[in-house]
């Protein structure tokens, strides 16, 4: 035994068969190398904080900056001014004794606002994309792994009774829609009992029937969903909703699936062919184990392309619903409401439009500056030899 | 061929039947009643809200309310909540508005976008191209109203035109070429606004065309005989980089609809995309569903045309 031991040791091939780098070793090397990839993410990086940092000054009931301080002696300064100590109550002096982007026309400080405003951004921007990755993973996953399954007659009636139930129950008749809800459960537990016993019967030839399969109808979803204005039913639904940020989120992260269901069904149809899952079948890996740990990491590339990107347009979006005054109640400050406000003074305050509109600027680049780099690095096609 | 056609028909037929449903469902079942806009207007009495929704059939249940709408709708003869005006026609007035802004921005985005993404493929990894690509980023991160607004300071101190709105208040005695110039003033920011995302996305696209053709052997076996680049590039390459952009055609068609909110309530344009605004803070639902259905209808035809266009241009795709 000691020797063997020593003989592998003496192996010098048992060093070289490990890979040189780590996976996370190349991954940063790539990076590195990809200047304008590795700026996104040091931008990121930064905003990340601020918003962070922004969320603890700003928030509570006596914030470190108070952005919704009101200083009417003291409106539309301009950027790095002192403030003026004869007017103002000691309250009033502003922490880091400078206005250091300035005040709005109430007086307010821009600076602690822009930092509120970060993490609107942050928040909006992450949630949302959440949202439509875990709806389009799944909504990819079942259409390509559960694809060519057909959806029997008597399912679809179950799942119409109790959504109509459902519906019912909740908006005009209760009694009516208890009374189908438990039809359609009646049905169900009838259906899976009857099954053998009526085979080969005219009556299951009906019940039974193929209709069509989960992969149509996923995709069919997919169309209908493509056939909606994004942006013009974003503003219908926020505008018919109660204003709140989390509808915001809700309601962008639901209207942007769609993209990402179509990558992961690509991938899933094209891994589900592949050998290692095959392997996975034949050890008797269930099927769940097979879908999260062997075929969703491997079909991640793409989405986290896509979530990247996804992130720096919904961050867009939601500029553009708080410039219209959608979103988030007034005295809450966010980079598209401040912009807003200010574009009555864009002349006498340029700052008010600029401030705001840089910082999305710089953020939403850094996003889409990262994404592109890291589809460039994920993809190993596009990788050179070394 | 025809087969294609028929199931393709069907098949979009299905999907805008269901659009309707969904865009139906999601404005009524969402909170609050267009009777109960305003309740505070004193002209809103309970005998005239129970008036008004019997007269748009509120009083119903959904299903035969999306019956008479859809009925409606398709007769030609819904009527906006708002004014009591015909929906078509208030539609096809504001959509003559916002052609010209489409069309231009059309023109604008296809004729400069083309030559950007070829050269920068031809020049691949030089200046030109990664300045193209950072300038490409920056057109599509930039948020379209703080652009304008940058584009208004400039234009509006540098050569003093006005820019807001669609023509010069009271200039009926200018003289036409006045008349002419003020309008075209007043046409290009909006249009060039409406390109600037377009030129950046087509841009690119076309450049990562041109890239893939020009890596094919064809294109090696081209340059190794001894052509001069120019016909390597634009008549061996580029012809086939095309194939795509031709399907394009067919998906412009939404835009034709869906007209910029954003931009045209910055410029006070009164097009497509404010009138759906304006609907929309006035729960006047007929305008909200109209808009959609027309622009579910277009996507869909859009969609049908690039790939009817696809079979006609690829020889390669048979069915």
């Amino acid at each position: 035994m000691n020797t063997d031991k020593k003989e592998f040791a003496a192996f010098p091939e048992e060093e070289a068969l490990v890979p040189s780098r780590s996976r996370a070793q190349e991954f940063f090397r790539l990076l590195n190398k990809n200047r304008l990839a590795f700026a996104g993410l040091a931008i990121f990086i930064l905003f990340f904080l601020t918003a962070v940092a922004g969320l603890v000054l700003t928030s509570g009931t006596k914030p470190v900056l108070d952005p919704a301080l009101v200083r009417l002696p003291e409106k539309l300064r301009p950027p790095l001014s002192r403030p003026n100590l004869q007017v103002l109550r000691p309250e009033q002096i502003p922490r880091l004794g400078i206005y250091l982007l300035g005040t709005d026309d109430l007086g307010r400080d821009v600076f602690a606002r822009m930092l509120q405003g970060a993490w609107v951004s942050l928040t909006v921007g992450f949630v949302a994309v959440g949202i439509s990755v875990v709806v389009g993973i799944f909504m990819g996953g079942i259409a390509g792994y559960f694809g060519q399954e057909q959806i029997r007659a008597d399912r679809i009636l179950v799942l119409i009774l109790l959504f109509l139930g459902i519906g019912l129950a909740f908006l005009a008749h209760p009694l009516l829609g208890l009374l189908l809800f438990a039809l359609g459960i009646c049905l169900w537990i009838l259906c899976g009992r009857a099954k053998l016993r009526l085979e080969g019967s005219p009556w299951a030839r009906f019940l039974f029937a193929e209709t069509i399969s989960v992969d149509t109808l996923i995709m069919r979803l997919v169309d209908i969903m493509l056939c909606f204005p994004s942006f013009f039913l974003i503003l219908t639904v926020v505008a018919l909703l109660p204003a709140s940020i989390y509808n915001i989120m809700i309601v962008i992260g639901l209207t942007s699936w769609m993209g990402t269901t179509r990558f992961v069904r690509a991938e899933f149809l094209s891994l589900r062919e592949q050998d290692f899952v095959t392997a996975a079948k034949a050890l008797g890996v269930s099927k769940w184990r097979i879908i999260f740990r062997h075929m969703i990491p491997n079909a991640m590339a793409p989405v986290l392309v896509s979530a990247t990107i996804g992130i720096a347009t919904a961050i867009l979006t939601e500029a553009g619903l708080s410039f219209l005054g959608f979103g988030v109640p007034p005295p809450h400050a966010t980079w598209g409401n401040i912009l807003s406000d200010g574009k009555r003074f864009i002349f006498d305050a340029p700052w008010l439009t600029f401030e705001p509109g840089l910082a999305i600027l710089i953020v939403v680049l850094s996003f889409n500056l990262f994404g592109e780099g890291l589809r460039d690095i994920l993809n190993p096609k596009l990788r050179e030899r070394y | 061929m025809l087969s294609f056609i028929g199931r393709s028909v069907i098949q979009k037929l299905v999907t805008l039947f269901l659009v309707s449903i969904v865009s139906f469902l999601i404005i009524h079942i969402a909170p609050g009643e267009p009777s109960q806009v305003n309740p505070l207007n004193p002209k809103f009495t309970p005998e005239i809200v129970e008036r008004f929704r019997k007269a748009f059939h509120l009083d119903k249940p959904l299903h035969v309310q999306y019956f008479y709408f859809y009925k409606d709708l398709l007769t030609g003869k819904t009527t906006s909540w708002k004014d009591n005006q015909s929906v078509l026609k208030k539609i096809w007035e504001r959509f003559l508005n916002s052609l010209p802004l489409f069309i231009v921005g059309t023109l604008i985005t296809w004729t400069i976008s083309f030559p950007i993404g070829i050269r920068a493929a031809i020049a691949r990894g030089g200046i030109y191209d990664r300045s193209t690509t950072f300038l490409a980023y920056l057109l599509i991160s930039i948020p379209g109203f703080f652009f304008a607004y940058i584009l208004i300071i400039f234009v509006v101190t540098r050569f003093h035109v006005p820019v807001i709105g669609m023509e010069t208040f009271g200039l009926r005695e200018a003289t036409t070429i006045h008349m002419i110039m003020d309008r075209i003033w007043h046409l290009l920011l909006p249009s060039v606004l409406g390109a600037t995302g377009g030129v950046a996305i087509l841009s690119r696209y076309v450049r990562s065309q041109m890239l893939e053709v020009e890596s094919q052997d064809y294109v090696r076996t081209a340059k190794a005989k001894g052509l001069p680049p120019e016909q390597v590039h634009y008549k061996h390459a580029l012809r086939n980089a095309l194939l795509p952009f031709v399907t394009m055609f067919g998906l412009i068609l939404p835009g034709l609809i869906g007209g910029s909110v954003i931009i045209e309530s910055i410029f006070s344009w009164p097009g497509m995309g404010r009138m759906a605004y304006e609907a929309i803070l006035a729960r006047d639902y007929p305008v909200i569903l109209t808009v959609n259905f027309i622009s579910a209808v277009l996507v869909l035809a859009g969609t049908f045309l690039s790939d009817l266009l696809y079979l006609m241009v690829d020889p390669r795709i048979r069915l």
